[in-house]
């Protein structure tokens, strides 16, 4: 069940994607990631509206979340989701450029599940993108869906 | 008077004065007049100087200046009040004393002159009734004449008096004991004269007008106390009427010296919370532009980095030496470009990051340091000596940063030596200070450039030669600076470096 849980990818700057992209491709799990690019495309797919509304129903394995984002950012994105009752168990990650103490603090008191600064250097972005992908999206069981469970 | 004006002559209404001799009138009035401009234009007047006196202290001297002249005035008046109000009450008493001993002196009178009178009357009758009165004075006399003393008492004229009054009764008494026994021996007729004229006649007129006299002083004494009382009185009340004038005026100069202050103490107090204000704005603009900075600034130096590994992969096969050299320099500058931000925001949060203030033990701390820098000690033969180290005030992740990097550094620049000594230390212990040190026999320095050793990016040795940022000793200066300590360094090319921290050994205050 859990391997064709999507992986959710909000990135707005394209060539963080792209590279993100490269990362999940050198670990396979490409084609498991659904990319939003700002936290209302986010909150669209969890939803099922906009674009989504004809997905296949169901969260997502994990929600890696950039901090800055055009129109709702991701601050705004972990609060609807740790607010809402069917959505508070998907692991949300904040990938993010900051080191902050402010957003750190921050995004934990809203229930961020991790906290990963996104490193300068590309082989250290692979690795901890491709660490964070596997763990979360293949290692992690994810929290079991009230709907879809069948109990 | 022209020797005078002639020392003023300098001045141009003088010197035209000089010349016109032919006007002798006006040249020995003029001067006088002109001697009182010019002084009054060259000096302060006199009654400026306690003004000018006062604006030299400080304001709290100035409040306590004005509250004991203040002070002084209110004893002064209190004290000259007392003693004019003692002397009416004195006074007072005395008169009551005046009036009672002039009562005392009517009744004397009236009691010798009966005492006369009915002697004369047993000496024509024979009836002894008559003497009662006599015999009254003579009983009553010591009594009298005490009464009298005390009521004179401190009056040595009247005192005089009463002397010479006792004389004269005594005189009278003896007079009319005498014609008692005249009477008694040898009949009436041998007293028949003293009879018609009086046995005491002479003494009694002398008492009369001695008691006259003294009622005259009596009375004269007593209309001076009238006057005195009376100008004392009026004196208080002008006294303490000008007196309450006077603090008043004193007061109120006071506040008129102070006013300024406190207006311009007001007006510091507001200028420094609107400075406040100010800094607290400029602080907050610096934290988001070094959040922006931190974010916006981290995400192109990935992407060229990131590029830069995709490319070389893709092109692998196809790549030559030279161009894999010029994409391995991108992804190294883009790193150390990396480097550079992260050690630049360390450095902000160092000076803006709240302080915590606890006892931090340095021995502890230079372990922890020790065990961090493991990595880069590896296949290094350093020979350590570690002083024991006290336990200073202090917030711990800030010493550490400053441990971490004058080891770092004397592990850095000691990497050329087969064996490395590095020696950490204290270099001597004051009772407001403790002064630590961090030796090594590395590369040393030029002491020349000793001054810009703790700059922010300044470096004294080539990119090439050690790596680093720069920013390592800017981060211990301004750490120990927020400490109350003091930075600072000594060192010899090629022959090793000490770098001197000392700290304060008690809290610094905010």
């Amino acid at each position: 069940m859990t391997a064709i849980k999507p992986i959710l990818l909000a990135e707005d700057n394209p060539r963080d994607a792209e590279l993100a992209m490269a990362a999940m491709e050198e670990q396979q799990i490409a084609d498991k990631v659904v990319l939003c690019h700002d936290g209302a495309e986010v909150l669209d797919y969890l939803y099922c509206r906009g674009q989504f509304t004809s997905r296949l129903k169901g969260n997502p394995a994990v929600v890696f979340l950039d901090l800055k984002m055009p129109k709702v950012n991701g601050l705004e994105v972990l609060r609807a989701i740790k607010s809402d009752a069917t959505l508070r168990p998907i692991p949300v990650v904040m990938l993010t450029s900051s080191r902050e103490e402010r957003d750190l603090s921050e995004s934990y008191s809203l229930g961020a599940n991790a906290y990963v600064v996104k490193p300068v250097e590309f082989h250290q972005f692979v690795s901890a993108v491709k660490e964070l992908g596997m763990f979360w999206g293949v290692i992690n069981e994810p929290p079991p869906e009230r709907s879809g469970s069948g109990h | 008077m022209t020797r005078d004006f002639q020392s003023e002559s300098s001045t141009p209404t003088a010197s035209a004065t000089t010349s016109q001799p032919q006007l002798p009138h006006t040249r020995t009035r003029e001067p006088e007049s002109l001697l009182v401009s010019t002084s009054a234009l060259r000096r302060e007047p006199l009654w400026r100087s306690p003004i000018l006196w006062f604006r030299t202290l400080t304001i709290e001297r100035r409040i306590l200046a004005g509250f004991g002249l203040v002070f002084v005035g209110i004893l002064i008046i209190s004290t000259v009040s007392y003693r004019n109000t003692s002397i009416v009450v004195a006074n007072s008493k005395l008169d009551t004393r005046s009036h009672e001993l002039v009562r005392l002196l009517a009744g004397i009178d009236v009691t010798m002159d009966e005492a006369e009178n009915n002697h004369r009357r047993y000496l024509v009758t024979g009836e002894s009734l008559y003497l009662d009165a006599y015999w009254n004075v003579v009983e009553q006399k010591p009594k009298f004449l005490q009464y009298l003393a005390n009521l004179t008492e401190g009056s040595p004229e009247q005192q005089q008096r009463i002397d010479r009054l006792e004389h004269l009764i005594d005189r009278q008494l003896a007079a009319e004991a005498a014609a008692i026994d005249q009477l008694v021996s040898h009949g009436f007729q041998a007293v028949k004269q003293l009879a018609l004229e009086g046995a005491a006649k002479e003494e009694l007129r002398d008492i009369h007008r001695l008691i006259a006299e003294m009622e005259m002083s009596e009375q004269q004494a007593l209309q001076r106390r009238i006057m005195v009382s009376a100008s004392t009185t009026t004196r208080t009340i002008t006294l303490l009427g000008i007196g309450a004038v006077l603090q008043l005026v004193l007061l109120a100069a006071v506040y008129y010296l102070i006013r300024h202050d406190i207006t311009e103490r007001r007006r510091v107090a507001a200028e420094l919370q609107r400075r406040g204000e100010l800094l607290e704005a400029a602080n907050k603009e610096l934290e988001s532009f070094s959040y922006s900075v931190s974010h916006d600034l981290r995400a192109p130096l990935r992407h060229i980095d990131g590029y830069a590994s995709l490319l070389r992969k893709a092109v692998t096969e196809s790549l030559n030496e030279k161009a894999a050299r010029y994409l391995q320099t991108i992804s190294d500058s883009a790193k150390q470009m990396g480097q550079l931000i992260d050690d630049l925001l360390v450095f902000s949060r160092m000076g803006r990051q709240e302080m915590l203030r606890t006892t931090v033990n340095l021995d502890q701390l230079v372990k922890t340091v020790l065990y961090d820098l493991r990595l880069d000690l590896q296949g290094r033969e350093i020979s350590w000596t570690i002083e024991q180290l006290p336990e200073v005030p202090g917030d711990p992740a800030m010493l550490r940063q400053v441990f971490m990097n004058l080891i770092a550094n004397a592990v850095k620049f000691t990497s050329t030596r087969p064996i490395a000594k590095i020696e950490i230390g204290i270099d001597r212990r004051l009772p407001r200070e403790i002064v630590l040190f961090v030796r090594d026999n590395g590369v040393g320095f030029d002491m020349q450039y000793a001054g810009k050793l703790f700059g922010v990016f300044q470096r004294l040795h080539r990119a090439d030669e050690f790596e680093g940022t720069g920013i390592g000793l800017a981060n211990v200066r301004r750490i120990v600076h927020r400490h109350g300590g003091r930075t600072w360094a000594e060192g010899e090319p090629d022959k090793g470096a000490t770098f001197y921290v000392a700290l304060p050994t008690r809290r610094p205050r905010t």
